[in-house]
C-alpha cells in the first residue's frame, strides 16, 4: 500500500504545521501552535521514519478490526470513506486551524499532537501522535553542556517522540499502534455508543436470532462492542441457522431454542459473538478429542 | 502593524513640523513612528519566511477592502494631519484621540490599512473560509494581502502568516 505523499527532502514540503488535540468532555479541540525551522524539520523526519517503519513492516496492511487483538506495533489501515478515523481525517482536511500560542501552558490536558505537511504536488499528510512522553514538563532535571561543565536546564521542555502512531493521507489513515489510533479517535466510547445501531444492521440477516440480552450486555462490555462491531463487517448473508447452532453447540456455547428463534443467556453472550465473529472454533486432528480455541486474532485466508 | 499603518501620517508631520517642540526632537520622534513599526513588520516578515510558516489557504468568499482605504484616508489621516498642535493641551489631546484609533484599528483588526502596501501593488482582501462544518477549522474571516487583481472561491493561494488573522501571499 502506497502513502500518497512525497517524502524527498525536507525542502521539497512547502507547508509544515505543529498542533495539540486536547478532550474536553466527549469534544476534541485541535488548535495549531507556530514553531519554528527546527522543529519542522524533526517532525518531518519523525514523519519519514514512520513511515519507513510502516513500510519495512511488509507493506501490506489489513484493514483495521475493532475486534482484533493487535499487538504495540501493526501496521492497519482504515479506508478515507469510513467513519472510525473522523476525529484525524477532520483535522487533515481542515482548511485553517485555530492558532493558540498558549497552549502548551497546560501540557496535562493534550491529549495528542499533530503534525501537517504538504510536498511539492500540493498532496497533504497527517501525521498524529498520542502525547504521552510529550506531555511532561519534564520532572527530572535535564542538563546541558555547556562551556565544558554541565548545568541544569531551566526552561519547560517538551520531549517530541521518534515518530508518530498514524499517517493519514488523501485515500487512508494508516495506522502503527492501533492503540494509540483507538485513543487519540475515542473509538471505545464510540464502539459503546454504536451497539445498538450494529445491532439493528446485524438482524437483518439474523432474523432468527434474539438480540435483546447480546444488546444489554454488549451496551456495557467494551470488548462485545468491539465483537458486534467486527462482525457488523462480516459477510452475514446466507449464516444458516442449523449451522450457527451446531457451532454455538460444538464450541460449548450455550444457547437456546424458543420456537426457530435462538436466544442465549448473558453467561454466553461473549462465546456467542466469538463464534459469530469466527474467533471460536473447535479442531479434531486427534479423533474422539476435539479442541476448542479461541483466537484473540484470526485472519482470513480464503 | 497599527502604527505601521500610520506611517504616512507621522510623514506629513514630519514635513510640517510643530511650535510646540524644537524641529530636532519632534522630526526625530516622528521619523521614528514612521519608521520603526514598518521595520518591524518588514523584520516579521523576515521570520516567517526563514521559519517557511506558511499556510495553503482555500478562498471561501472574498471582500476587496479598497474602500477601508478611503475611509482610513477621510476619517483619520486628513483630521490628524490638521490637527493644530499649538498648546500642549491640545497636544495631550491629539495623543489620547490617537491611542483611541489605534486601540480601534487593533480591536477591529483594521491594521492592514497600509498605504505601504499599495505602494508594492498588493491588494488587501477579507477572506471567509469555505461553509464545511468541519469543526476543526477556522470560520472567521481573515485578512489576505495579496498581488492578485481578484480571488474567486475555490482558489488555493500560499500565504505566509504574519498574525492570526493576517496573511500574506508574497511574490
Amino acid at each position: 500500500m502506497n502513502l500518497i505523499f512525497e517524502f524527498d527532502e525536507f525542502d521539497d514540503i512547502i507547508v509544515t504545521e505543529f498542533g495539540v488535540g486536547n478532550k474536553i468532555g466527549n469534544r476534541v479541540e485541535c488548535v495549531g501552535i507556530p514553531v519554528d525551522i527546527g522543529v519542522k524539520k524533526v517532525l518531518f523526519e519523525m514523519a519519514h521514519g514512520t513511515w519507513n517503519e510502516m513500510w519495512s513492516a511488509g507493506n501490506h496492511p489489513v484493514e483495521y478490526d475493532p475486534g482484533e487483538k493487535y499487538g504495540s506495533t501493526d501496521y492497519v489501515f482504515v479506508p478515507a470513506d469510513g467513519e472510525m478515523d473522523d476525529i484525524v481525517r477532520g483535522i487533515h482536511d481542515a482548511n485553517v486551524l485555530r492558532i493558540d500560542s498558549g497552549a502548551l501552558n497546560k501540557p496535562e490536558e493534550i491529549s495528542f499532537y499533530f503534525a501537517r505537511f504538504i510536498d511539492s504536488k500540493r498532496q497533504h499528510l497527517t501525521a498524529v501522535r498520542r502525547a504521552s512522553r510529550f506531555k511532561g514538563v519534564l520532572k527530572s532535571s535535564i542538563m546541558s553542556f555547556v562551556n565544558d561543565s554541565l548545568k541544569i536546564v531551566e526552561d519547560q521542555v517538551f520531549r517530541l517522540d521518534n515518530d508518530f502512531d498514524l499517517l493519514v493521507d488523501s485515500e487512508a489513515t494508516h495506522i502503527l499502534r492501533p492503540s494509540a489510533f483507538e485513543f487519540i479517535c475515542q473509538l471505545r466510547q464510540r464502539i459503546l455508543g454504536a451497539v445498538s445501531a450494529n445491532v439493528r444492521s446485524i438482524r437483518q440477516y439474523l432474523s432468527f436470532v434474539d438480540f435483546g440480552v447480546v444488546q444489554k450486555y454488549a451496551s456495557i462490555h467494551p470488548r462485545a462492542a468491539r465483537y458486534l462491531a467486527s462482525i457488523n463487517k462480516q459477510n452475514l448473508a446466507g449464516i444458516d441457522r442449523r449451522e450457527l447452532v451446531k457451532s454455538c453447540r460444538d464450541t460449548g456455547v450455550k444457547i437456546t431454542l424458543i420456537g426457530d428463534i435462538v436466544t442465549v443467556s448473558e453467561k454466553h453472550v461473549m462465546g456467542f459473538l466469538e463464534v459469530l465473529d469466527r474467533r471460536r472454533y473447535e479442531v479434531n486432528l486427534v479423533p474422539d478429542s476435539p479442541e476448542r480455541f479461541r483466537a484473540g486474532s484470526r485472519r482470513r485466508i480464503t | 502593524m497599527v502604527f505601521s499603518s500610520l506611517c504616512p501620517l507621522f510623514l506629513l508631520w514630519t514635513v510640517r513640523g510643530s511650535d510646540l517642540f524644537p524641529d530636532v526632537y519632534f522630526v526625530a520622534a516622528c521619523l521614528a513612528l514612521a519608521i520603526l513599526p514598518s521595520a518591524v513588520m518588514f523584520w516579521r516578515v523576515s521570520i516567517v519566511k526563514r521559519n517557511k510558516d506558511r499556510r495553503l489557504i482555500v478562498v471561501g468568499t472574498t471582500d476587496d477592502q479598497k474602500s477601508h482605504i478611503l475611509s482610513y484616508l477621510f476619517a483619520i489621516l486628513l483630521p490628524f494631519y490638521r490637527t493644530e498642535m499649538n498648546d500642549h493641551r491640545e497636544f495631550i489631546a491629539m495623543c489620547v484621540a490617537l491611542a483611541f484609533i489605534v486601540f480601534l484599528f487593533w480591536w477591529l483588526n483594521l491594521h492592514y490599512i497600509n498605504v505601504i502596501f499599495a505602494l508594492f501593488r498588493y491588494h488587501v482582501y477579507t477572506v471567509y473560509p469555505p461553509v464545511d462544518g468541519n469543526p476543526y477549522a477556522v470560520h472567521g474571516a481573515f485578512v489576505l494581502i495579496s498581488h492578485r487583481r481578484s480571488l474567486n472561491q475555490g482558489d488555493e493561494v500560499m500565504a505566509y502568516r504574519l498574525s492570526n488573522t493576517v496573511y500574506w501571499e508574497l511574490r
